[in-house]
């Protein structure tokens, strides 16, 4: 919606200050004479005709051109030759005694509105192809982990992480089972495993639940388990990441631990206060 | 950064060994896993075509630039390209959409950006805050869920902020 709103917005307001000189004629000199020949018109006024989106629609080009060929100066529309790209003018006069040639350039109307029709069309076949090429990687990456996870090398994760989930949680005891399913949880997303992690995570939840006092209310348990998952404690990063950009992830494993971290202190810091001010609003 | 190139093939090498070394069937699992994968991805498919959809007529309306140029100014202050913001902006909300930022920023600027890089970092740091608050509160009917959403979003902040430091120091 905002977009073609700002679309129509920016189009209407090129068609207000007529940007591309639609109707405009411009005069030209050429030097050269001949019926029929090639001749070379040089454009007198500094004529720049600028497209916004380059790639796109009206005109391919992007330059001040002051040389053109007209194959025939006989007909109406011409070709102007500006190395590789081409462009149609409309010659409306031309004077031989002058030397002087009359012209206008092709109308352009809408750019900004084709344009996002066709970005949205080539980005569709665009989607898809990434998703195929994700499929690969990702292939490759679930089942190497489904091997760690197999071969038991989550629970060494659980074995570093539980002790510090007492004074995450202080209220929870130390032998409740709802420890055991949040060090899995974080375990699973140290490893980048954000699908594996989130039935855990459930199950957590279910299990605070059944701590909790006030069930439609969030406990402050279950609001440190959620500002953490929502940090994500991470050691290798997310399998998508992997999958997106290729190899050229590995370097960037050292940032997201140093930025995780962060975030993760941040969660951790901002539930504690909110915490602490919450029960001294109830005492 | 020498060593970062070790570190996927090292760990690709460490995680089979394991497997082996625990006498986990190694190829059938792997085969298991590997399924998934391929289900996933045609899974987000849609999800990436609104994704790519939405943020390709964003850019091509103008509606990006403009966006992009007013906030610049408080970009600039912290020394973070404002390019960045779509990421920032998508992260907590959706994950599968911000997989189509990253890849549209790096099919816009090029892989080696520090643009990129900067995304694709706030992308690992951070999950999606919003799914993860209505699928873990939702599987208990939670209904208020007091701070939650706001450290949520604090450490969402945080990682943005320490995501855009770091990878300035590192690639900049």
């Amino acid at each position: 919606m905002l977009s073609i709103s700002a679309a129509l917005f920016s189009d209407l307001r090129d068609e207000i200050q007529n940007k591309y000189n639609n109707g405009h004629i411009f005069k030209a000199s050429y030097t050269n004479l001949g019926i029929n020949d090639q001749i070379d018109v040089y454009i007198d006024e500094n004529v720049s005709i600028q497209s916004e989106e380059n790639k796109v629609i009206p005109y391919e080009i992007n330059v001040d051109f002051k040389k053109i060929h007209l194959v025939s100066w006989q007909l109406v529309t011409q070709t102007l030759d500006s190395e590789k790209n081409s462009i149609r003018l409309q010659i409306v006069d031309i004077d031989p005694l002058q030397k002087s040639i009359s012209y206008k350039l092709p109308e352009v109307h809408w750019i900004k509105i084709k344009a996002i029709t066709k970005a949205a069309f080539d980005i569709v076949t665009f989607a898809v192809k990434l998703a195929i090429g994700l499929a690969g990687i990702m292939a490759l990456w679930l089942g190497l982990m489904r091997i760690a996870e197999k071969s038991g090398l989550l629970q060494y994760f659980v074995r570093i992480i539980f002790p510090l989930l007492h004074w995450l949680f202080p209220a929870i005891d130390k032998k409740h089972p709802v420890l055991g399913s949040i060090s899995l949880n974080m375990a699973a997303n140290m490893l980048g495993l954000g699908n594996a992690a989130t039935p855990m995570g459930i199950k957590a939840m279910q299990q605070l639940q059944e701590l909790n006092k006030t069930k439609d209310r969030a406990s402050d348990e279950m609001c440190m388990f959620l500002a953490i998952n929502t940090s994500s404690v991470q050691l290798l990063p997310p399998v998508t990441l992997i999958a997106v950009m290729g190899l050229g992830v590995s370097e960037l494993i050292l940032p997201i631990i140093l930025a995780t971290t962060a975030s993760t202190i941040a969660a951790i810091t901002s539930a504690k206060l909110y915490a602490r001010a919450r029960n001294k609003l109830c005492n | 950064m020498q060593l970062s190139a070790l570190i996927i093939p090292l760990l690709i090498l460490f995680i089979i060994s394991f497997g082996l070394y625990k006498k986990v069937a190694v190829y059938e699992e792997f085969v298991e896993g590997g399924k998934e994968g391929f289900s996933v991805a045609v899974k987000i498919i849609p999800y990436l075509v609104a994704m790519l959809f939405a943020i390709a007529m964003f850019r091509a309306s103008g509606a990006m630039e403009m966006i992009i140029g007013l906030m610049a100014p408080l970009f600039d202050f912290f020394g973070i390209p404002a390019e960045v913001l779509p990421m920032a902006i998508v992260r907590p909300l959706t994950g599968s959409g911000s997989v189509g930022v990253l890849a549209e920023l790096i099919q816009t600027h090029g892989e080696d950006s520090v643009i990129v890089k900067i995304a694709a970092t706030m992308f690992g740091s951070t999950e999606t805050t919003l799914y993860v608050l209505a699928v873990y509160f939702g599987a208990v009917n939670i209904t208020k869920t007091s701070y939650a959403l706001k450290a949520g979003l604090i450490a969402d902040f945080s990682g943005f902020i320490a995501a855009s430091v770091v990878c300035i120091y590192f690639f900049g």
